[in-house]
Order: structure tokens, then sequence, then C-alpha cells
């Protein structure tokens, strides 16, 4: 379940990296997980695969010859391109992030990162829900009243903490999906830094003991070395 | 020889000093030479004018038959001495007694001093001093003294001065590199040292010596700073054994129980292998913590902008930090206390880098502290100064060690067995820095320093901080 591929067919990712090494693993790992990776070296042939290609989403590289990914992501949104962009950078300054999602990227991922959390980024991209006006979610036997502020699993009431309130209501909302300890922290808490200690595993534990009961079939689960993930039973 | 270096030694400041030096005393020579010139000239005029004016009195004081034979035989001992030229001329410049036959050119009857360039058949022309006066049979009377004495002393003079001149300037160069030779000396030995130190002898000074001047002065900033330098050299060795240590530890394990598993016996279970390979990542996890957090250190240390500061309510912050941490504390079995207040405490700050900062210190105080124990944070404003304080109960820090947690990698003996990158501190350090802020480790309980520590970051007075209510 750890990062397999939507109900689309095939996905297809644009990849703008001049660093081989990194660009032979990354597109090693995709292609693995069933994407179909395009590979540009240069800022300009990245640009012109964006704009004339059909790609589902892309991951650019900040530091780019010719021109920069900041530029090239500028230029594409400018051409009315609306893919989404993972925007990737050498560890730099404090507020490379902010710069990086103001050229119009939507996440942002500091190198050296783990592969599970791009894939995970990825999908995370590929499947923004869309900011719909539901006013209930439904995951399985679990449903969550956004008005109300209610949670119920079947006929049973659950209770929460505000905080537990939004990180299952992040949940929810992207079922299936898996979610790293950074994106949770992110946007959740909406923190960027790795905290010292498991943080995010004990707030997941103590939701998941209220949504999981003994003898219910589990619907939070582990993806070792990735993150978290709500799924509704088979 | 290359020709750069034949001209080395006049390129040399001591060659450069001593030629200076001798300029120096050639210009004093000048002065002196010039300002004796015309004092001696000044003196000589006044001295013939006065022997002149002397002269002519007596003489117009005689009787016009007496005056026609002195000056005829220049029959006085002053007419013979002092006087050069002597004579009688009518009214209309005409000689009629003495030895002058001639009326000097431009010479004016009116009992003043006149030059005249007399300009004689054979040899060269030559200046005399004229007095012509009246006598009172309207005859004119002039007496002519030579500045022969003068052009003497002159000669005497320009060639004393030339003379000496060569002597001196050999004395000047010699004596001018001599003494900038000795001062000099001693900046050659502090280049050779400087070269020892280049050469990688950290531990090589510069000579001081021991005059109070400003040489020995820079060469005692120098040592200052070179001991500095050697610090931190030393320090960053160190950090570099102390990165190695940490990850070694881990890369061990990782290493020991993949090799168990793979030479364990033949058709190892699945299961064991799965075992197995989950120790390894989180090890290894545990080695990618430390290298992310060394590498945040060098983006916080490097990163020198504070363009991102905003206005931080540090109580709003601190409520949201208490809120991610109270599950933690729960269940190590730690109570989280926040006193709750509605006052802001506003700061100017960089918000993720302060959220990183407190979690850092909260995170610390729930590790350290033993079950059953209580973290406390407070937030408020003392003397204008808004303020964050963590205390807990944990085994407190002794007071040696306070500026050692503060480094990178420091793990008290007492804390060995708790997990952790130990970079948390430095980090909250680093921010502290950036934001100008001051961290104070203190007793939770003043004198017990085995009963708990307090973290006290102090943020810089400043006019939005609110006066705690």
């Amino acid at each position: 379940m750890a990062g397999t591929a939507t109900g689309l067919d095939e996905i297809r990712v644009l990849l703008v990296e001049d660093d081989r090494d990194i660009a032979v693993e990354i597109v090693g790992e995709l292609e693995s997980r069933n994407f179909a990776v395009t590979l540009a070296e240069t800022g300009d042939t990245g640009l012109e695969q964006a704009c004339s290609g059909t790609h589902n989403v892309m991951v650019v590289d900040r530091m780019l010859p010719g021109m920069d990914g900041l530029s090239l992501i500028e230029t594409m949104r400018g051409q009315g391109v609306r893919t989404p962009v993972l925007v990737l950078s050498a560890l730099g300054a404090v507020d490379d992030r902010v710069s990086g999602l103001k050229a119009g990227g939507d996440d942002y991922l500091t190198k050296p990162f783990a592969m599970e959390e791009l894939v995970a980024r990825i999908e995370a991209l590929l499947r923004r829900p869309d900011d719909s006006r539901q006013t209930v979610l439904r995951v399985g036997p679990l449903s969550m009243d956004l008005i109300d502020r209610t949670v119920m699993r079947g006929e049973r009431e659950i209770e929460l903490l505000p905080r537990e309130f939004r990180l299952l209501e992040y949940l929810m909302r992207r079922p299936g999906q898996v979610l790293t300890r950074a994106m949770l922290l992110e946007e959740v808490w909406n923190y960027r830094f790795t905290p010292q200690t498991n943080l995010v595993d004990v707030h997941i534990g103590k939701l998941r003991r209220k949504v999981d009961v003994a003898g219910e079939a589990v619907l939070i689960h582990s993806i070792r070395g990735a993150g978290f993930t709500l799924q509704a039973p088979e | 020889m290359p020709v750069s270096d034949r001209f080395a030694l006049f390129r040399t400041a001591r060659f450069k000093l001593g030629l200076a030096f001798a300029l120096a005393m050639l210009g004093a020579i000048a002065v002196q030479f010039c300002l004796m010139y015309s004092q001696m000239t000044t003196l000589e005029f006044r001295r013939s004018g006065q022997v002149l004016d002397r002269e002519m009195q007596l003489l117009l004081a005689m009787s016009p038959e007496h005056l026609d034979y002195v000056i005829r035989e220049r029959s006085t001992d002053d007419l013979r001495l002092v006087v050069n030229e002597a004579g009688i001329f009518t009214a209309s410049h005409q000689p009629v007694t003495g030895e002058l036959h001639v009326w000097p050119e431009g010479l004016v009857a009116d009992g003043q001093l006149h030059n005249v360039v007399m300009e004689p058949e054979e040899g060269a022309p030559y200046t005399l001093r004229f007095l012509a006066a009246r006598m009172p049979d309207s005859r004119v009377l002039v007496l002519g003294r030579s500045l022969h004495f003068l052009n003497e002393q002159k000669l005497m003079l320009r060639r004393a001065s030339l003379t000496t001149l060569v002597p001196i300037v050999l004395f000047a160069l010699f004596a001018g590199t001599w003494l900038s030779h000795r001062a000099l000396a001693r900046v050659k030995d502090m280049h050779e040292a400087i070269d020892r130190i280049m050469r990688g002898d950290i531990h090589e000074r510069l000579p001081t010596g021991t005059q109070q001047d400003e040489l020995q002065r820079l060469a005692a900033s120098v040592n200052r700073m070179l001991d500095r330098l050697e610090q931190l050299m030393r320090d960053m060795g160190n950090v570099g054994n102390d990165i190695a240590h940490d990850l070694r530890t881990p890369l061990a394990r990782v290493r020991a129980g993949l090799e168990r598993a793979v030479s364990g016996p033949q058709g190892a279970s699945a299961e064991t292998l799965q075992i197995a390979i989950g120790r390894a990542l989180d090890n290894l996890d545990q080695c990618f913590a430390i290298i992310t957090a060394l590498l945040r250190l060098a983006e916080i240390d490097n990163s020198k902008g504070r363009d991102a500061f905003t206005s931080i309510d540090l109580a709003a912050l601190t409520r949201d930090i208490i809120d991610l941490y109270e599950p933690i504390a729960e269940s190590e079995g730690v109570e989280l206390l926040f006193p709750e207040s509605d006052v802001s405490v506003n700061t100017r700050g960089d918000r993720d880098l302060l959220i990183e900062m407190l979690a850092n210190l909260v995170d610390n105080a729930i590790k350290f502290t033993p079950e059953g124990g209580r973290v406390r944070v407070s937030v408020g404003v003392s003397d204008a100064h808004p303020f964050v304080a963590v205390m807990d109960t944990g085994i407190g820090i002794h007071p040696d060690e306070r500026d050692a947690v503060l480094t990178r990698f420091y793990r008290s003996d007492k804390s060995r067995h708790i997990r952790g990158s130990g970079l948390g501190l430095s980090l909250v350090a680093s921010i502290l820095r950036l934001h100008n802020a001051e961290l104070r480790i203190l007793d939770a309980d003043p004198g017990h320093p085995d009963r708990g520590a307090c973290f006290l970051v102090l943020f810089p007075a400043n006019e939005i901080a609110k006066p705690a209510v």
C-alpha cells in the first residue's frame, strides 16, 4: 500500500535535476513504483518539457544550470501551466522555503531527504483534496461532522481533544495516502523542524487508541520508515 | 640573480628610512647654510657702512689743504688699512686728487652708501661700496671699501659646507639605516614567526620583547588572536571526533545486527530478518537525525538575515508548544504545566526558529525529568525583557557543567543513557544568538543544583514588550 499509484493508469512525473547521482536514484525509486519519469537536466529543457508535455506532477531542483528552478516555475506559471510542483533544495538560508513557495511551488523538500518522504509528498500533490463544501467526511465506518465537530465510528461516538480532531480531519481528507511525520507536523501544526523525540508517533498513538478500539478493524496504519495512513478496511 | 632581487635592498623599509634620514639632515644643513650666508652679508654691509661714515666725518673735519695732502699721500693708517679707494672730485665729477681717476658709475654724492661694480681693464669685475659727500668748498670727497673680506668669508663657508657634505650624508645614511635596522629587526623576527605558523606550527607565537611600544602591543594582540584561533581549531577538531564517535556507535550496531542476521542459522525465518532490518533502520535513522541536526546548526549559524523577523507573541507560541508536547509528557508520566494567562508577551523573531528553540527546551526538560516529575513553563516580562523559563524537577545541571552543556555533543555522565543527538541545546544556543537573546541556566530550586534545572531565555528589551500584569 505504500506509495502505490492512484486510480489513474500511469502517473507521469517530470524531474528537473542536474545532479546525475540524485537523478538516477530518484528515477529508479519512482519507476519501481510505476511512475513514468521524464528527466530534464537543465532549466531550459525542463521548461520546454513542462510547457509541452502532459505531466501530472513535477519535481524541480532549485539550483540548475541555465535557468534556475524558481525562474522556471515562475515562467511556467506565467504561461498558465498548473502542474503541481515539488521544489527540491540543498540546505541553504532559513527562508529559502518561503521564496520557493512564492515562486509558485506547491511543496518544498530540503536535501538530504528520505525517498519515502519524496514519494509521500509527490502522492500528496497528486491527490490534493478538492477543498469542497463537504460538511461530513467519511472513511469506512468513520464519519466526521465538521459543523458539530463530532466523530462517529459506526454507532460509537469518539470524544476528541481539539488537536486530535484536527489531526484526524487531516487524515480523513487523505484516505489511503501515506503521510510522513514531517508532513503532519507541517500541515497539522504548521511547524517546520525535526523534533528530537517521536512527537508525531505519540499523537497518532493517542488518536489510534480512541479510533481503533480492541476488536475493531484497524483504520490507522503505521508504515515502517515512511509514516502513517488512514485506510478503510477492505 | 634576478633583476628584481638586485634592487631588493633599495626597496627595504630599512634603506628607505635611512635615505629619508639623510635627506632630512641635508635639508637641515641647507637651511643653516642659507641663514649663515645672509647673516654674514648683513653684518659686513653694516660694518663697512659704519667704517666709511666715521672716516668721512673725520676727513671732512680737516682743512681742505690738509685733506688734499692726506688723500694724495694716504698719510693716515685708516686710509691705508680700512679705506681701499679715496679721491677728491670737482662738482662736475672731474678727478682732482687721489688714486681714483674715474667717477664711479652710478654714484651719487648724497651721503648714502652705494654699491658700484668696477670693471678693471684686467681681471674680473668686483664690487665696491662707495660713500660720496660734498666738501665745504663744493668739491666731492669719495671713499670706497671693497667687499673682499665678505667674499672671502663666503668662499670659505661654501668650501667648508661642501667638504663636510659628503661625510655628513654618509653618516646620516649609515645612522638612519642602523637605527631603522634595529627597529625593523623585530619586524623581521615577527615575520619569521609568522612563516613558521603558516608552515603549520600553530603553537608558535610572535616575539613580544619587553618594550611597551606600539609594536609590542600589536604583537600581543596578534598573539591573543592566535590563541583564540588555536582554541577554535581544537574545538572543531573535537567536534569532528565527537561526530565520528556519535555516528560510529549506531553504525556499529547496524553492522553487527545485519551480520548476525546473515550468518545466523540457515533458513532464518522471514520474521527474524524483518526484526533485524527494522532495528538496522532505527539505528540508521538515528545517524540521519544527527546529520540533519548538524546541517541545521550550520544553516542557522550561517543565516545572518533577520529579514524574516516578525512580531511574535511568546505566550501564544508557548501555548501551542505545550499543546504539542502534552501527550509526550503524559506518556512519560511527567506533569507539564503552563500557567494560563491572556497577557501577550511580544518580541521580534523568526517564528519557525523560536518554535524549534522552545520545542527543544521543552523536549529536553521532559526527557531529563523522571516519572512523576514536573515541567513548568512560564512566560513574562522582566525589566522590559520578555522571557521564557522552562523548569524541570530532573537531575539538574551542576554549575561547573553549565557552559559545557551548550557545546556540541556534550552529554553529562549522568545522562549517557538518554537518547538524543546531543545537539539540541547547541541548536537552542545558535537560534538565541541569532535573536540576540541570552540563555541562562539556573537552579529550579535555588541552592539545590540536583533538584532540577531552569533554562531562562531573556530576549532583548524592546518597546513593544508590554509589562506583565
